[in-house]
């Protein structure tokens, strides 16, 4: 099991700050001022050129936002975030727009190199793997490895490179940040955008939709199978800034296509909010997979700063035999509330959702899906694996529900959580309404610690107690890293490795 | 958010708020009694639970309560056989108990209007959080009951049955049983009756040292009636506790369970059938709190739905920090056969000790094809069979229960509803 005798050793390199993408760049950097008004969105509109009818959908969010409140049926908890407080806009001075990789700031280019991102497409191609001489090397190892990935990369606020776009647009894909869609593509963006989370979704999604600042655009033409993975890369850099990133994802008739987020920030002692908005559209024989590895700054080992991180993230199976698959490992930021979901409209569509959430020191996880099986014919599959350690709180909240006319709607749940300590908690709140006589739910879940005759088969075996725990732990969440893309896979099982330091032995 | 304004108030809730000024002068209590009727009242000025409310997510009893009957003194009714032959009855009729009590070594029995008077019973009637409606709505009005002690040591031959039969109008009834230790007893508490009523009811039992309790609820109001009920135990150490509830009736059902262990090395079995049909509304909402180390619990909960129902179940298993080697288990199956009813169920699990073994399990779907293929070329026609299959779900549930008189009994209230019901 070298993937395993590798988490160990990660493990033991790193010390007790173990977030190892906490450092800051030095970046002049374009912000608005503090706080949020009708001003801030017309500034953050104007910024971005865009049409008046995006201005006025903005608006309209922001004027609903001010109706509502914040939720607070999530086992989280936080001091109230004081939103005049916060920069809605932030960007990196230099780029007005980069037409090319030479435009970009190299200090930027630095950032994504040492986090290990693929910006460098032409060194890619020509099998040149540069990297830092840092521990980052294997991570982005396998990423070159493993074939080519075109990436967009987002810092702060906007959306900085998109690579390999010729390539994508001779199959047809378009795949560029959001901001460009709106200019470039107003009509699918006007035909999509907030069809699957409409402004009024709630409180977070709202605030999104008034601010959102930048993302991914993808859009799949009919029949195209997606000719590589797509990629985002999030990095959050400025102080005091909030990130807001919405994603559209579109898969025309019997496209696929395959997607994959990244995230982090640098090591603050103050919170920091994102809030994002990802929406997804398979039309008939449709599609889409997305994949999340989110290692947001969890804050330090005494639970401060750290990122909120408020996501709305669904996807709408439109069209009939669609599907629509979330893959998710949660291990960073302070406080997750998200709830990746599927509405599956079409007839015969299926929804997956994977998930593995890890938590230690003060993190406060609340997180789950939503299966809505409106068609008939759907299915649906949620494998959920928590994993609390150190003072965390782990809740897995999942909504499964049939409705009138879902004839034959069939549902396989499984969330299990596993404790490492007892200072921490894990919760388990599955909501499964039938209404429908011909659906078949299933719901299980366990939660445990690693059994003690598990570890005592193992170590017998003269394997060390720290590597016997890694390797159960691993074996734990198995069933949904093998739902990871290859790349992906391996940085997962890493990050679960540093994640659990300090509690696992 | 609390500027908000207040919601306009229901006509239910309205009318409960005239009902207790009306009523107060009426009701027994001290001081210390009417003090915590006020807060109570309090509560429900305050609005009754909506949806938003977590607990009442599926029950939203501010919209569901459409009407609150008058309180019907003229109204009466008279006790009714017991399930099991032989069993000691003790009626509250139309929300009034008896004077009359048995005579049963190791048992004594008072009236709960006493104890309220004297305000012996005062502590008791906290509402257990603040989302406790049926608390706070049986706190503000009730007025009558059983206060039952079971002695150290005693052993009940046969069966307590507590009747609580109402005839219209408003009940609001409580019934406190203290199990010494080591005592052992099966209580039956019968829920029925002949009018449209709105009933409260709450129970709370104390089992001692080592005591072990069979308590049955069987629930057979008309489906006119609204029942409210709440069941509440505290397990000392050692202690069995196992429940067993029916619920065969109502329009608006709401039955809570509220168990918690307070004695290492505590039992906890519940069991429970929930036969729906109509266009009634139940839910069974428990929450389990395992509070010191070393206990145990199971629950097996099975449902079906026929007609326009609509049901819920809700179970909650807590595990405190201390809880260690708790080991809990729940299990909720539903047989939908209709396309207009629906079922909602939420199995919580909300751990704070890691050396546990938790797990809960739910379905919901319908007959298996297979089983009725199995019957049926065996020459049984499809209503037969799919009754017999129907029927064997739940009563694999009754089964399991230890006494065959209770058995035997409760598979007869079975039979009852599925001749009442095809």
């Amino acid at each position: 099991m070298p993937a395993v005798q590798d988490t160990i050793d990660r493990v033991r390199k790193i010390d007790v700050d173990q977030y190892k993408y906490g450092f800051q760049t030095e970046i002049a950097v374009d912000k608005a001022p503090k706080g949020l008004s009708e001003d801030i969105i017309r500034f953050i509109s104007a910024k971005k050129d865009e049409p008046s009818w995006m201005l006025e959908w903005r608006l309209e969010a922001y004027r609903r936002w001010l109706t509502l409140d914040e939720p607070t049926w999530a086992r989280v908890h936080y001091p109230k975030i004081d939103f005049q407080d916060i920069y809605f806009y932030a960007a990196p001075k230099s780029t007005p727009g980069p037409t090319s990789l030479s435009d970009v700031d190299p200090e930027l280019l630095k950032v994504y190199e040492k986090l290990g991102i693929p910006l460098r497409e032409q060194e890619i191609l020509a099998g040149v793997q540069k990297t830092d001489a840092s521990e980052l090397e294997e991570v982005s190892d396998n990423v070159y490895k493993s074939g080519r990935v075109a990436v967009d990369a987002v810092f702060d606020s906007v959306s900085v490179v998109t690579t390999f776009k010729k390539e994508l647009a001779q199959a047809g894909v378009i795949f560029c940040s959001i901001s460009e869609a709106i200019r470039e593509h107003p009509e699918l963006v006007k035909k999509y955008l907030g069809s699957v989370v409409p402004t009024s979704d709630n409180y977070y999604a709202t605030l999104n939709s008034a601010v959102f600042t930048d993302g991914s655009f993808v859009f799949v033409p009919k029949g195209v199978r997606c000719p590589m993975e797509l990629s985002t890369y999030f990095r959050m850099n400025e102080k005091n800034t909030g990130q807001f990133e919405r994603t559209l994802i579109i898969a025309e008739e019997g496209a696929y296509v395959s997607y994959l987020e990244g995230c982090t920030a640098p090591q603050r002692d103050e919170n920091q909010l994102h809030a994002a908005v990802v929406e997804l559209v398979a039309l008939d024989d449709a599609e889409i997979k997305y994949s999340t590895v989110q290692n947001w700054y969890p804050g330090d080992a005494e639970g401060k700063g750290g990122i909120y991180n408020f996501v709305t993230k669904r996807g709408d199976c439109r069209g009939d035999r669609s599907k629509i698959s979330w893959t998710q490992v949660e291990t960073g930021s302070a406080i997750t509330w998200k709830y990746p979901s599927c509405i599956l409209r079409g007839d015969d569509s299926s929804g997956e959702f994977y998930s593995i959430a890890v938590s230690n020191g003060y993190q406060q996880v609340d997180s789950g899906t939503k299966m809505i099986h409106l068609g008939k014919n759907t299915s649906s599959r949620i494998i959920s694996k928590g994993i609390a350690a150190g003072f965390s709180q782990n809740t897995y909240r999942g909504q499964v529900s049939a409705h009138r006319k879902a004839t034959n709607a069939r549902n396989f749940t499984n969330c299990d959580s596993l404790l490492i300590g007892d200072q921490c908690g894990a919760h388990t709140v599955p909501y499964m309404e039938a209404k429908n006589s011909t659906a078949q739910f299933e719901h299980e879940a366990t939660t445990s610690k690693i059994s003690e005759d598990q570890k005592f088969y193992v170590m017998q075996r003269g394997i060390p107690e720290e590597e016997a725990i890694a390797l159960i732990v691993n074996g734990f969440v198995k069933d949904v890293i093998q739902q990871l893309p290859m790349e992906f896979a391996v940085e997962a099982q890493k990050l679960i490795g540093i994640s659990l330091e300090g509690s696992v032995g | 958010m609390n500027m908000q304004l207040q919601p306009q108030r229901t006509s239910a809730e309205t009318a409960l708020i005239d009902a207790f000024g009306e009523r107060l002068s009426l009701l027994p209590g001290d001081g210390a009694v009417m003090l915590k009727r006020d807060d109570a009242i309090e509560a429900i000025k305050h609005g009754l639970p909506t949806r938003r409310i977590e607990s009442w997510h599926y029950t939203d009893l501010r919209r569901l309560l459409t009407a609150v009957p008058d309180f019907d003194p003229a109204a009466a009714t008279k006790a009714i056989a017991p399930i099991v032959e032989g069993s000691a009855i003790l009626a509250i009729l139309n929300g009034v108990s008896s004077t009359k009590m048995p005579t049963i070594e190791g048992l004594s029995v008072q009236r709960l209007s006493e104890k309220l008077t004297d305000g012996s019973i005062a502590p008791g009637l906290d509402p257990y959080g603040s989302d406790d409606a049926i608390g706070a709505l049986n706190t503000a009005f009730v007025a009558d009951g059983y206060f039952i002690d079971i002695a150290d040591g005693a052993e009940l031959e046969k069966p307590i049955e507590l009747q609580n039969l109402q005839a219209g109008g408003q009940t609001h009834v409580r019934l406190a049983v203290r199990v010494g230790t080591g005592a052992k007893a099966s209580v039956v508490e019968r829920q029925t009756g002949e009018g449209g009523g709105l009933v409260s009811s709450v129970s709370q039992l104390v089992l001692g040292e080592g005591a072990e309790v069979t308590w049955l609820i069987v629930q057979e109001q008309p489906e006119t009636a609204t029942h409210l009920a709440q069941f509440k135990a505290h397990l000392g150490k050692n202690s069995k506790l196992t429940v067993f509830f029916m619920n065969a009736g109502g329009k608006l059902v709401r039955q809570e369970i509220v168990v918690r262990t307070t004695g290492e090395g505590a039992d906890f079995t519940l069991r429970g059938i929930n036969l729906l049909a109509g266009d009634t509304h139940t839910d069974v909402t428990m929450v389990l709190d395992h509070a010191v180390p070393h206990t145990t619990s199971t629950e097996v909960i099975r449902n079906v739905v026929t007609g326009k129902a609509r049901g819920v179940f809700q179970g909650r298993i807590n595990v405190h920090q201390y809880a260690q080697k708790t080991n809990a288990k729940m299990a909720c199956n539903t047989l939908l056969l209709s396309d207009d009813g629906e079922f909602s169920t939420k199995p919580e699990l909300e751990i704070f000790a890691d050396d546990v073994i938790c797990g809960h399990g739910a379905t919901v779907t319908e007959i298996d094809h297979d089983h009725l293929f199995y019957l049926m070329a065996r020459g049984v026609d499809e209503k037969t069979a799919r009754g017999l299959l129907v029927k064997a779900f739940v009563a694999e549930v009754i089964e399991e229960l230890d006494d065959e008189m209770i058995v035997e009994a409760l598979e007869a209230r079975l039979d009852d509803w599925f001749v009442a019901h095809g």
